[in-house]
């Protein structure tokens, strides 16, 4: 019997006039792969801030493991499509950010750090500034950052999005071999109908004016995942179904 | 890296000598007066020849500087972040702060002797005076200019204001930081000669030139000229050196290897 982990009850934000997000009531499973799909505001990143307690909603509460978190923060792991590694910290010192802003670094985590860059393919650039990283390997570090955060639930805003196609796809292998043997629950905001499917348990889609979960869909496509997975006729029918629902009509 | 260190070093010097090339051609060429403006050997051998004289008023200047700059800086810094992070402090003391650098600081001189006396404290007032301004003014913007996602990352660790203001806000705001700095580095030494030429008795380097002045010495006037320019120059250089040496990330790809407690095993 899997466990929730994540908990959305009646969970709304409205802006001035504007209603980002609808009351929203959302159970994320613990260990699953959530994509939330959907065009620019349709509420997902007020979703996410919301989640992330930088936003305190409307009304509605957000629970992690039984527990409310609404409005507090520190509770889940969090990382945008701009990878916000410092400059003036090497790839180590990056990865150690959240000891470092929240307590001392220990050697324990310098030591996990250099462990998680060297079995994820990044341990030659340990001692490297981000200046001289690529976009694919920035997104790389910044993902480890906030793996070593040991928050079960990682936030993931799409976090390939300024990635050029090849890298992405590079990427999202990565994170799928990542996620499997880390055993973290994800919930990941993509515009890419795509990438929502090739990720994913579960897929949620959003809709603007107001923000909204238009449908909540099974991903029924067999893991491991690969370049084939994009090629099934499973994945063509959840993808044709998916954008009919963005697109509304016949899709 | 050695062309880099020949146009960062070789060309600032070369163009150096040419300011000195033209000044002895226009002396030659127009048949300029010795009293009027001497040639650049002269100006050189008026301050060798007195060197004993001179070093201990070039120590005194260099000593006000010092004193007044990094009380300068520190007040400014203070400043710019008290202002950054309290709005309401913010409007009051920016029309203050406006104000008292449109005082002339000349003018502000005597006042300050009448205070102070004639010791090295207004002089240190004075230069602390205009170094302050150009960093509050860039620690300001560049506090004001920090990433608000970065921000909001360290909001979501459950990052405290202080670890956040120490790890992510002083660091990312460094370079205008040292703009400022570098600014107010220049200007320093002025703030310094101003002082002793309105508050000193007895010895300073701007009563030197005073002297050498009323004596009709051009030699002497143009030679500690120099010397009080070279002060500044060398000033603003140790705060370019400070800089690039606390900003490592600027130009370098990989860390320097670094002495660490308790560092356990190389890193690659």
């Amino acid at each position: 019997m899997p466990t929730t982990l994540l908990e959305l009850r009646e969970v709304g934000k409205t802006f001035a006039d504007t209603v980002a997000l609808a009351p929203t009531s959302l159970a994320v499973e613990e260990g699953s792969f959530v994509a939330i799909v959907g065009p620019s505001g349709c509420g997902k990143s007020t979703l996410f801030n919301v989640i992330a307690g930088l936003l305190a909603p409307d009304g509605g509460q957000v629970a992690l493991r039984g527990s409310t978190i609404t409005a507090t923060t520190g509770h889940v792991g969090y990382m945008l499509q701009k990878d916000l590694l410092v400059p003036w910290r090497t790839v180590e010192d990056n990865i150690t950010m959240a000891a470092r802003l929240t307590r001392r670094v220990t050697d324990e985590d310098r030591a996990e750090a250099r462990r998680v860059a060297r079995q994820y393919g990044l341990g030659e650039f340990l001692r490297h500034y981000p200046r001289a990283l690529s976009g694919g390997m920035r997104q790389r570090v910044a993902f480890m950052r906030t793996l070593v955060t040991h928050q079960e639930l990682l936030l993931l805003d799409e976090p390939f999005g300024a990635l050029d196609a090849q890298t992405r796809l590079e990427m999202q292998e990565w994170l799928l071999r990542v996620w499997k043997d880390t055993g973290r629950t994800v919930l990941f905001i993509t515009h890419d109908v795509d990438e929502s499917i090739f990720l994913s348990d579960r897929i949620v889609v959003m809709s603007p004016r107001p923000g909204r979960v238009v449908a909540d869909l099974a991903n029924p496509l067999s893991r491991p995942r690969g370049i084939h997975t994009l090629l099934e006729p499973d994945f063509i029918a959840l993808k044709a179904k998916v954008l009919g629902l963005l697109h509304g009509g016949d899709g | 890296m050695r062309r880099r260190v020949l146009l960062n070093v070789g060309v600032p010097i070369l163009s150096l000598l040419l300011v000195l090339g033209l000044w002895q051609l226009i002396v030659v060429g127009f048949h300029v007066a010795s009293y009027v403006a001497p040639r650049p050997r002269e100006a050189i051998t008026s301050v060798t020849s007195q060197w004993s004289t001179l070093w201990p008023l070039i120590l005194g200047t260099i000593r006000e500087t010092i004193y007044g700059y990094v009380i300068g800086a520190a007040l400014g810094f203070a400043l710019g972040v008290v202002m950054a992070k309290v709005a309401v402090i913010q409007r009051l003391i920016y029309p203050v702060i406006l104000v008292s650098q449109a005082v002339p600081v000349i003018a502000l001189a005597p006042v300050l002797v009448i205070i102070l006396g004639f010791g090295i404290v207004p002089k240190i007032v004075i230069v602390t005076w205009i170094v302050f301004f150009p960093v509050t003014v860039n620690v300001l913007d560049g506090l004001g200019h920090v990433d608000p996602d970065l921000k909001n990352l360290a909001r979501v660790y459950g990052a405290s204001r202080w670890r956040t203001f120490v790890h992510i806000e002083v660091p990312a705001s460094t370079t205008p930081l040292f703009s400022g700095l570098k600014i107010g580095a220049i200007y320093a030494v002025t703030g310094a000669i101003i002082g002793e030429l309105a508050a000193s008795e007895g010895n300073s380097l701007a009563l030197y030139q005073e002297h050498a002045n009323s004596n009709l010495n051009t030699a002497a006037v143009y030679g500690t000229t120099m010397v009080m320019t070279l002060i500044g120059i060398a000033w603003f250089l140790l705060v370019v050196g400070l800089e690039v040496w606390s900003t490592p990330w600027q130009r370098r790809s990989v860390a320097r290897r670094r002495w660490r407690r308790g560092a356990d095993g190389p890193a690659e």
